[in-house]
């Protein structure tokens, strides 16, 4: 009997995450993106740097599963964005790992909590992600004292950390960080960015938007750049030779 | 529950309660019109007065007592006092004023509406050599009465007046959810369907409603029951307790009930409206 196999989620198997061909994406009446080329891959971190309200932003967001594709071919983690229906597009968000550029969390609640909500979601009780959970405060850097703390209390990047932790928990397959760096001393944000690479270990792939182009020099990052909604590659060998 | 019923929370929760409270003691307050209108429609519809035209005399009352209670419609018969008369016209004349009677009180036993009960019961009499005439037959019978517009009238105003609190219910619980909008932001971007965003928000709400619905509930029924032992003569805890009905507590029983599925109602709503702009940015 002739298996019937799906092209796109063998694309996934085979570990691309996203590929975006020919994509427009925006709000409203305004068209933010531009026939948008770009590839992620399991294991790589890619940095997509760019200039204020170039689109960077947008693109996390059409990546995120957040904002359709106007046109074009989106796929992400094997899912046709365009025809898959709401439960499908739900199923592949949670396979995503998101850290805000200005994270929203329950105030209210500790930073330990927010960061297990995505665990409490996928149905596990706390005796069983408890040490996970305090695995990743450790992991990013937030201590134990601050994880046990509202979040309404903590410092900018207290916060920043308890996002990532939280974008972590549910160990997924994608993760990306819109302006992770912001408001951080430049040594702290270079530590998130070694952080966030060093998930690619584990095999997730990693997506970085920023302004901060020297962000790419925190390790083997593969380079974007964006400009007036026009996403391309950067030449990083022709860069090299050029330096040199 | 972390910081439960904080602030805003607990003002909103009063609100609920309040609303509650209000459609239990407005259906508390139908139930006891009802019982009123009921056993006025019974008594108006069993009680009759025969008068006696002639012959005269105790022998002519005593062949109509004796035909009377030998009708299939009568219950029961007896001629009426000097005394009973004077109380009827609330001793306007005295019992000692009053001239010999040719009355006779009758009750009635249910009859269907077709059934000329007047007319039967003057045959029934003139059989037994007496002529008399039905001076208070029954009245407003059957579903067209004006007792049984008022129980109707009645159930509709409470029904009505519950269902406008429900909407109140529900748009606190709207208020509710909007405390919960970050939770809501942070569902969905962690992956949350709206219905697993929504469900978790209307879960909470459905629980405070029902907390506030049941304390709504317990409070028309403290102060329905204090309102009876003041407005009911000689009445004590003890023979209230026998008056009562289980149907007269169904407003009580229904509050807290009501308030959960109106409450839930509301925030589901509002929450699958903060999902669907969390998670859709288009």
């Amino acid at each position: 009997m002739a298996q019937h196999t799906n092209p796109d989620r063998e694309l996934f198997e085979r570990g691309v995450l996203a590929r975006l061909n020919g994509v427009d994406a925006g709000y409203g009446a305004e068209t933010v993106l531009h026939h948008v080329d770009f590839e992620a891959r399991a294991g790589e971190v890619a940095l997509v740097s760019g200039p204020t309200a170039a689109g960077k932003t947008t693109l996390m967001h059409l990546l995120r599963l957040s904002l359709a594709p106007r046109a074009g071919r989106a796929l992400l983690m094997g899912l046709d964005v365009r025809r898959a229906r709401e439960s499908a597009r739900a199923k592949a968000k949670r396979r995503i790992g998101y850290v805000a550029e200005n994270p929203v969390f329950v105030e209210h609640w500790s930073a330990f909590d927010n960061i297990a909500l995505p665990l409490r979601m996928s149905g596990r009780k706390p005796t069983e992600y408890v040490d996970d959970v305090r695995e990743l405060v450790n992991f990013v850097g937030l201590g134990e004292a601050s994880a046990d703390e509202p979040v309404e209390t903590l410092s900018g990047a207290g916060r920043r950390r308890t996002a990532i932790a939280r974008a972590l928990a549910a160990k997924p397959d994608l993760i990306l960080a819109d302006d992770p760096t912001s408001g951080m001393s430049p040594s702290d944000g270079r530590r998130i960015v070694r952080l966030l690479a060093e998930m690619r270990r584990v095999g997730a792939g990693v997506i970085i938007a920023s302004q901060d182009e020297s962000l790419a020099e925190c390790g083997p990052i593969l380079r974007w750049r964006i400009d007036r909604g026009r996403v391309s590659p950067v030449d990083q060998d022709f860069e090299a030779e050029a330096a040199e | 529950m972390k910081n439960a019923l904080a602030g805003m929370e607990r003002a909103l929760f009063w609100t609920l309660t309040i609303a509650a409270f209000a459609a239990a003691a407005v259906g508390l307050g139908a139930r006891a019109v009802d019982r009123v209108a009921a056993s006025y429609e019974t008594a108006q519809q069993n009680y009759a007065i025969v008068r006696i035209a002639a012959p005269e005399g105790p022998e002519a009352m005593a062949a109509a007592e004796s035909a009377l209670t030998h009708s299939s419609h009568v219950a029961s018969a007896a001629p009426m006092t000097a005394g009973r008369a004077a109380a009827l016209l609330q001793q306007s004349v005295t019992a000692e004023d009053m001239p010999p009677l040719q009355l006779i009180e009758i009750e009635l036993n249910p009859a269907e509406r077709h059934v000329d009960v007047s007319g039967d019961l003057v045959a029934a009499l003139a059989q037994g050599g007496v002529t008399a005439e039905i001076v208070q037959a029954p009245q407003g019978q059957g579903p067209g009465g004006t007792a049984a517009r008022v129980r109707v009238a009645v159930l509709a105003g409470a029904i009505a007046f519950a269902l406008i609190m429900a909407l109140i219910i529900s748009l606190v619980a709207r208020g509710l959810a909007a405390r919960r909008r970050e939770l809501v932001t942070v569902l969905a971007d962690c992956g949350a369907t709206r219905g697993q965003a929504a469900g978790r928000v209307a879960d909470e709400a459905a629980i405070t409603g029902l907390y506030a619905g049941l304390l709504g509930g317990v409070l028309a029924g403290m102060i329905a029951f204090l309102a009876l032992i003041l407005a009911i003569p000689d009445a004590t805890p003890e023979t209230l307790s026998q008056m009562i009905l289980p149907l007269d507590l169904v407003p009580i029983a229904a509050a807290p009930l009501g308030a959960a599925i109106a409450a839930s109602f509301g925030a589901r709503a509002a929450a699958g409206f903060f999902h669907e702009q969390a998670a859709r940015l288009d």
